[in-house]
């Protein structure tokens, strides 16, 4: 039992794993791509609690060969992907990646994902400090 | 005095009914003053079918111009157009269904087998339309859609900006409504109620 609850405690910290305790991810997920799409995209929001200014610069995970910062913007009737080198997040404030805005977008794995898979993102930020998140892989509109 | 009322009562409700139908107020969409009557084309439809101007007659269609490498606006668009037709499921009105049409502006990527596999997970009933990109420009060109590649990481992995509206075609096979972003979908179903009823009452 006290292992069990041990290993639960590390579980848990693991999750949380923030060498960067000012930011915290809320609603993190990856949109289940239909069969045959060969990008996916992922969304969250970024609260910098903090109070100095952080800068996301990097992103990886172990599900995916590579993870870009895009952002999508209609301009004029025109949508349009455009690649982020990195994104501010002042302090006090959140940033919403969101559908139709700032996501992640990653190449689909071979083992397609499915509705309810978890995965997980290592946020890099300009400090040097990293924010792991696991996000949870749904079919939403 | 009464008299004279009445047959002045009588006169404007016979006008009224003789007067055109108006434009429906559009919560959404902008109707075009005049439908768009479009040159015919040659494409694909999934299942390596022709797909011309005759499959855009019969019945009313929503179209939607993009790419199945877009993982963000795409899918959100066709998951918006999935909940528009659950929307009108209930509706029984003979030849009120419409269908719903991809066209890829992608068609080096986008192959008929592509599309079959894709366009199913949101909506068995979805159509899918690849092909020649010279037939492609040919309707795009005549309905305003714009669309270029821009590059990615590496030259495989190019996006594409492509125009973000739904276009509404009418069983005539004329462009006849747009609905810019960002689309909701209650409000489509509401409107293309709306342009139908106009439509029929013109006719």
């Amino acid at each position: 039992m006290k292992s069990f609850l041990l290993s639960l405690l590390l579980c848990s910290w693991s999750l949380l794993a923030c060498a960067d305790p000012a930011i915290q991810v809320e609603n993190a997920w990856v949109r289940e791509a239909p069969p045959g799409a060969q990008m996916m995209a992922a969304y969250m929001t970024l609260k910098n609690t903090g109070s100095s200014d952080v800068t996301l610069e990097n992103i990886t995970s172990p599900t995916f060969r590579m993870v870009m910062l895009h952002k999508s913007v209609i301009v004029d009737g025109v949508a349009r992907m455009s690649h982020q080198d990195s994104l501010p997040i002042p302090a006090g404030t959140s940033v919403a990646l969101e559908p139709g805005s700032y996501h992640l977008m990653m190449p689909a794995p071979e083992q397609r994902l499915h509705s309810g898979d978890l995965v997980e993102f290592n946020l890099q930020f300009a400090d040097g400090g990293t924010v792991r998140v696991q996000a949870i892989v749904r079919k939403k509109p | 005095m009464k008299i004279r009322i009445i047959p002045m009562l009588l006169a404007a409700v016979l006008l009224s009914a003789c007067s055109p139908p108006q434009p429906p107020q559009l919560q959404q969409g902008t109707l075009l003053p005049d439908a768009k009557i479009i040159a015919d084309f040659q494409l694909t439809d999934q299942n390596g079918k022709p797909f011309t101007r005759k499959n855009l007659m019969g019945k009313w269609s929503f179209t939607f111009f993009g790419y199945t490498h877009c993982p963000d606006v795409c899918p959100t668009s066709l998951s918006m157009l999935a909940q528009v037709m659950k929307k009108l499921e209930q509706d029984k009105t003979p030849g009120a269904k419409p269908q719903v049409v991809f066209f890829s502006v992608d068609p080096e990527r986008d192959t008929p087998e592509v599309l079959a596999q894709y366009l199913p997970y949101f909506n068995p009933d979805f159509i899918g339309v690849t092909g020649d990109p010279q037939q492609i420009l040919r309707l795009t060109r005549q309905l305003g859609i714009l669309y270029g590649k821009s590059p990615g990481e590496s030259a495989d992995d190019y996006l594409v900006d492509h125009s973000a509206s739904i276009l509404l075609f009418d069983p005539d096979g004329n462009f006849r409504a747009l609905f810019g972003t960002p689309h909701d979908p209650d409000r489509i179903a509401q409107d293309f109620v709306a342009i139908r009823n106009y439509y029929e009452a013109s006719r």
